[in-house]
């Protein structure tokens, strides 16, 4: 632990993390603006137009009830948006007070939460969301919700550990000499230097998050037809896939490159926050 | 070592009971009926009555578990529902052929993904480094049904070369046959993981390099082949299994995907398909099955680490 | 010297490329070194000293940019034969044993390993000759520590197997980085011991580089001292430390707390740090911080003189004449008159750490079973007291349990058992807010004593508000005023410790120690981390604050020079008792505890090399297990009497003055040890 940790003032933002984020900022607008800029209505058949190829009419083409790919793909945005960043929010929200929880009351109710996470651990994370869903009737939250838990125990262990690390320092114990109390040291001294780590580990996650929800989805288990989600679109392209690729390619780009920014971003980020990164090659 | 052997055993034993409690418990306590569930929406009541009283759905909970784990537990996983048969045999045939696919891809994965990890980490900062690490970035940041789809399309559709779907058994297609049904699910399974794999071994071998005791070595006048292959690599491998074991779990997920695309008759699509048609039985027994694996497969990958590392291998001091 | 030097250095440069430009870490470095000659390397962090090794080994990383006039080892190019020459006749030794050696090979084979490369000898024989080396460079049992991992043995014993394979090929020159650094004090006198038969006996020569100039003047012939990545002096190490010519060497020779010195009034630092190394300055590059400095320093200084005794300065008459810069008198210690009632004062006081789990599954007789974990003993029934303004000195080995022992009193943990009260009172172990005002603690490590998302500011003010000491714009007068309390501009106000030098930063955590305006102040290792010239400056503070404010300080430090140069009492601790405490004149001869012993003779002191003869060595180091029940001290005791010592706890012998020593031996015998500092007491 070093000033490192401290948000270098001054220094300059890595390029990756304006791209990206800019980027990621316009798609998070389009995902939101989606309904009114659509230049068809995403669910409207049109058998006559069935399967066209990419035209200046329909940039990504149509499918084969006669939609259009491209206003699909952007009504379908926000679902991946949803399921990234409401899932890793969801997983945020219960990991982080765990994690801290644990690293503050050492003994009992820390092996409790640990031994907890070790056995989530355990379970293979499809598996944990294909059991939640495959019970009950798929909806988009259960996709969030059961995405969002299924990296609780990552989050609640990462939590710890920084939390524990940051407790080990010594203006930690000068806080404890002054007799500040849990909450005041968990607020000033613990949760500053804590976000950094935190923040990078979970735009990483964002990525996996959206990549188990789209694959959930690709199966049946997230939203129901006849929702445009990426990964549903893709899964519904298949018996066309040789006729009209484009149904299944465009979708499938952008779920790529949204992937890809956000890495990117991410990425960044831990050259900025994280101080392993740098200072390197002190002697 | 023994003791840290027989512990581990005992937590995979907690983890597998611990899911049967959950998947029993969230089959049967969630709101709406099983015979429900099973028969669908416009089932009359009579024919639920009767299938409540052949799966015994009357009996309380407890024993309606026990009567479930006490048959797991001499291998009797139930009949199951769509297929009138027992569920087992199902499975077990059902985790042989995935159990190929699986362990195709991790080889794979650990052979590339080391062998691309080392070439970037001893070449760092080189134009081959910096090639793969944009690649790495892509390759992880693209989906396994995506890729299924760009394979099909390109192997079997465009250019003709592969099968797109479908499984022959080896003894019925000979080697070839046999193969050449494997080749695009294991391409599609390995693109990511092998990113994933070479990306942390880069990273830990990296540190590896940097740390002191290579530097010693080098002090010493070995050669630097020895250097990088007798003192770092080993080191720097340790991590390695970690994620190796972490990518199992990725590995099942993507296989999931896999076999239900490439219409492999694998455990995967088992799965999807027990979900699809309330085949309870075989959900349960199938979930049970995987995590099993994926718990035994994570107690190898610790055991192989306690080996490798002296530090666990003999704990305390000596001398 | 007819014979040609083993190796010789001419004009050596450095540079590499970092964020901030390209870095001068090393300027027109020469130096010569002959068979079986000793050189030290001095300088402080920053000063270039270990990239000079890597450089002639040609281990530098692909960065940075070597340039020579001459670089020749036997006659040879180094630059051609740097390669053909590591772990053959060049030898090398690491400062951190635990990092140097690869935790998964076994000791044998990391020592065998050069024999196997180099000499083409078998594995079999490779691995016996490694056992021998480790017989040779003192370590018992050696076929068995051959066998184990390095994790498995102790610092000492790592170091003792990285010097046997720097040994292997039996080099002419070993290159040593640090070698003791990481070491405690007793273990740090037997490797250097070890070291000094390996250069008599076997006639290698070595390049000792240190920060300590006790140590290169225990070992070394020769000296170069380094500042900024140029040598300021060079020559006999005898001659230079005898009589400095440079500003910088004779700086730090004042700078420096020394054990046999005792307490004297100041210490005199070097004011400023280092200069920018990515603007070589033409001139004399020390002169910013220089008190000789004249204007005709600007110019471009040489290396001169006879052989000898090489200076670059232009008034190094002037320095050598001018009267030595410590003030050599010695300060009054506070002897207290008996019965003054302590500040603070605690009782005996034991805690001790669980490893691992509460609970352990075992099995015995073939059935699992639970037992409880006992825990090791850290602090056992320790009693001590200090008294207003009096500076009560803690000093011991890593491990020994100093650290718990202060924050045991300042109940930052829960002790198992004992009291502890203050002015009387006794404090509880969840204790109020006023107990928290009075007690304060300072770090080590500056780095983690400070947030290092608060400024300055922040960090100052809360305790301020915190305490109801102050608010509002009385409280940022306030933060000015301790600023200027630990002498630093009021400009730091709003300066991230980021932004701050290692030194600045502790006198940070030091106003911040002060706001609360506190009665006791345990100083954990306060100046540790700190190099020597900045280590001065802020031992001088601590000494003012405490003359001014009368605050109370229990001072720990592994380091007995510190120690010596600020406590009024002393506490010697060994593996959680105090074995020996009193005025700090009685504790640095004898009578003392053969402990107390052990630890003074086993300090390198500047200036007194004819000792090391009468010297008390210790064998093993403090993890050797102490038989139980009683002396903790029994197995590594050089005294040690008998079985009595294994079995009966020892009585506390009592001095005049409050001397106490926990010892089989009556005080008659202690008083008959030899003095251990070399000097009559």
């Amino acid at each position: 632990m070093s000033a490192a940790l401290a948000l270098p003032r001054g220094r300059r933002l890595p390029r990756g993390l304006i791209l990206g984020g800019f980027a990621i900022a316009v798609i998070v607008v389009l995902a939101v603006a989606g309904p009114w800029i659509t230049p068809y209505d995403p669910d409207a058949f049109a058998i006559r137009e069935r399967l066209q190829a990419p035209s200046l009419a329909h940039w990504f083409g149509t499918d084969d009830f006669g939609r259009d790919v491209f206003s699909r793909v952007l009504a379908g945005a926000h679902y991946s948006l949803l399921m990234g960043f409401g899932a890793t929010a969801i997983s945020l929200a219960i990991g982080v007070p765990l994690g801290m929880l644990a690293a503050f009351h050492r003994g009992w109710v820390d092996e409790a939460v640990m031994r907890g996470v070790d056995l989530m651990i355990s379970i293979p994370p499809v598996l944990l969301g294909l059991l939640i869903l495959a019970t009950t009737q798929p909806s988009v939250a259960k996709t969030v919700i059961s995405v969002g838990i299924v990296y609780v125990p990552i989050m609640t262990r990462l939590s710890r550990a920084v939390a524990l690390g940051l407790l080990a320092e010594d203006f930690v114990d000068a806080a404890r000499a002054r007799g500040d109390g849990a909450v005041r040291i968990l607020w000033r001294e613990i949760l500053p230097n804590a976000w950094p780590p935190i923040i990078v580990e979970t735009s990483l996650r964002i990525t996996f998050a959206i990549l188990l929800g789209s694959a959930l989805s690709f199966l049946g288990l997230g939203p129901q037809p006849p929702a445009s989600e990426w990964g549903l679109m893709i899964a519904e392209s298949r018996p066309f896939i040789e006729q009209a690729p484009w149904i299944a390619l465009a979708p499938g780009i952008c779920l790529c490159l949204l992937l890809v920014l956000i890495n990117v971003v991410g990425e960044g980020l831990r050259d900025l926050l994280d101080p392993r990164m740098q200072g390197r090659g002190h002697g | 070592m023994t003791r840290y052997i027989i512990r581990r055993i005992a937590s995979v034993i907690g983890v597998v009971w611990l899911m049967t409690v959950m998947v029993f418990g969230i089959v049967h306590l969630l709101p709406g009926s099983v015979a429900h569930m099973i028969l669908g929406e416009f089932a009359t009541a009579d024919s639920i009555a009767l299938l409540e009283q052949r799966l015994g759905l009357n009996d309380p909970l407890p024993m309606q578990y026990w009567r479930w784990f006490s048959g797991l537990l001499r291998g009797d996983f139930g009949n199951s529902l769509t297929m009138e048969r027992p569920a087992g045999p199902i499975l077990i045939e059902a985790l042989g052929r995935s159990a190929i696919l699986a362990g195709i891809s991790l080889v794979l994965v650990a052979i590339i993904g080391i062998a691309l990890g080392v070439h970037s980490a001893v070449n760092r900062g080189s134009s081959s480094d910096r090639a793969l690490t944009l690649a790495q970035y892509a390759f992880i940041s693209i989906p396994e049904f995506f890729w299924c789809i760009v394979v099909i399309l390109v192997f079997a559709a465009w250019l003709g070369w592969l099968p797109a779907t479908g499984y022959t058994p080896l003894a019925e297609a000979g080697v070839l046959g046999w193969a050449r049904h494997l080749v695009l699910p294991v391409v599609t399974l390995t693109l990511g993981l092998i990113a994933h794999v070479s990306r942390m071994t880069r990273s830990s071998m990296l540190e590896a390099l940097d740390s002191q005791y290579v530097l010693a070595a080098r002090a010493k006048g070995l050669a630097e082949r020895f250097v990088l292959y007798r003192h770092a690599l080993p080191n720097a491998l340790l991590p390695t299994i970690t994620v190796l074991a972490i990518d199992m779990g990725l590995l099942i997920g993507g296989i999931v995907v896999v076999e239900t695309v490439f219409a492999f008759p694998g455990l995967g699509r088992m799965l999807i398909y027990a979900i699809d048609n309330q085949d309870l039985p075989l959900m349960m027994g199938g979930m049970i099955v995987v995590t099993s694996v994926y718990a035994l497969a994570n107690l190898a990958a610790d055991i192989l680490y306690a080996t490798l590392n002296p530090r666990i291998r003999y704990g305390g001091s000596a001398a | 010297m007819a014979e040609a030097p083993l190796l010789e250095l001419r004009d050596l440069s450095l540079r590499y490329a970092t964020a901030r430009g390209m870095v001068q870490a090393l300027d027109g470095v020469s130096l010569e070194l002959h068979r079986g000659q000793a050189m030290g390397l001095v300088g402080e962090s920053g000063s270039g000293k270990s990239s000079l090794v890597l450089a002639i080994l040609g281990l530098l990383g692909k960065g940075a940019t070597v340039s020579t006039s001459r670089a020749a080892f036997d006659g040879e190019d180094l630059h051609k034969t740097a390669a053909a020459l590591r772990g053959r006749r060049i030898g090398m030794v690491f400062q951190d044993p635990s990092a140097a050696l690869n935790p998964g090979l076994t000791i044998g084979y990391q020592i065998a390993e050069p024999l196997i490369h180099h000499r083409g000898s078998s594995e079999r024989d490779a691995m016996a000759r490694a056992v021998s080396l480790l017989n040779e460079v003192g370590v018992a049992r050696a076929e068995s520590v051959a066998r184990s991992y390095p994790h498995q043995l102790s610092g000492g014993m790592k170091q003792r197997a990285v010097i046997a394979t720097a040994l292997a090929c039996e080099p002419e020159l070993l290159l040593l980085d640090e070698p003791t650094t990481a070491l405690d004090v007793t273990v740090e006198a037997q490797i250097l011991d070890l070291l000094d038969d390996l250069r008599r006996h076997r006639n290698v020569a070595m390049l000792l580089v240190s920060h300590n100039l006790g140590i290169v003047d225990r070992l070394c012939d020769g000296l170069t001292v380094l500042y900024a990545g140029r040598v300021v002096e060079q020559g006999e190490t005898a001659a230079i430390l005898a009589r400095p010519q440079h500003p910088y060497t004779r700086g730090l020779l004042a700078a420096l707390p020394r054990a046999d010195h005792g307490r004297i009034a100041r210490l005199t630092p070097i004011p400023g740090g280092l200069p920018d190394l990515t603007r070589p300055e033409p001139g004399c590059n020390f002169r910013a911080r220089c008190d000789f400095a004249l204007p005709a320093c600007a110019e471009a200084q040489l290396l001169d003189g006879p052989a000898a005794h090489r200076v670059r300065c232009h008034l190094a008459d002037v320095v050598a004449a001018a009267p030595p810069l410590e003030d050599a008198a010695p300060a009054q210690a506070r002897i207290l008159p008996a019965g003054t009632r302590p500040l603070i004062q605690a009782m005996e006081l034991t805690k001790s750490f669980r490893l691992g789990a509460a609970l352990s599954l075992g099995f015995r007789g073939g059935l699992p079973r639970l037992t409880r974990n006992a825990g090791v003993l850290a602090v056992d029934d320790v009693a001590l007291h200090v008294a207003r303004g009096e500076v009560l000195g803690l000093v011991g080995e890593s491990g020994c349990g100093k650290s718990t022992l202060g924050r045991l009193m300042l109940r930052l943990l829960a002790a198992d058992a004992g009291r502890i009260s203050l002015d009387g009172e006794i404090v509880p172990a969840q204790p109020d807010t006023a107990f928290r005002r009075r007690a304060q603690i300072v770090f080590q490590n500056p780095d983690s004593s400070l947030n290092p998302r608060q400024t300055v500011h922040q960090a100052l003010r809360w305790p301020l508000v915190r305490f109801g000491i102050a608010r509002g714009a009385e409280a940022d007068r306030e933060v000015d005023r301790l600023l200027e309390l630990v002498r630093l501009p009021s400009s730091y106000r709003s300066r991230y410790p980021h932004q701050m030098s290692g030194g600045e930063k502790q006198r940070i955590g030091i106003a911040r120690a002060l706001a609360s305006r506190p009665d006791f102040l345990v100083c954990d290792e306060a100046v540790s981390a700190l190099d020597v010239s900045v280590q001065a400056a802020v031992l001088n503070l601590l000494a003012d604050l405490r003359d001014r404010l009368g605050i109370a300080y229990l001072f720990i430090s592994h380091d007995i020079g510190v120690i010596a140069h600020i406590a009024d009492r002393i506490a010697v601790m060994y593996r959680g008792t105090i074995v020996e405490q009193g005025a700090a004149a009685q504790m640095l001869a004898p009578p003392y505890h053969p402990y107390t012993e052990a630890l003074l003779s086993a300090v390198p002191l500047v200036g007194l090399k004819g000792r090391s003869a009468q010297r008390t060595r210790l064998a093993g180091d403090a993890s050797s297990v102490p038989p139980a029940g009683g002396c903790r001290f029994a197995p590594r005791c050089p005294r040690r009497i008998g079985a009595v010592c294994d079995t009966v706890a020892p009585p506390l012998r009592m001095g005049p003055g409050g001397h106490q020593i926990m010892c089989h031996h009556t005080m008659e015998t202690l008083a008959a040890l030899p003095p251990a500092l070399g000097q009559a007491a």
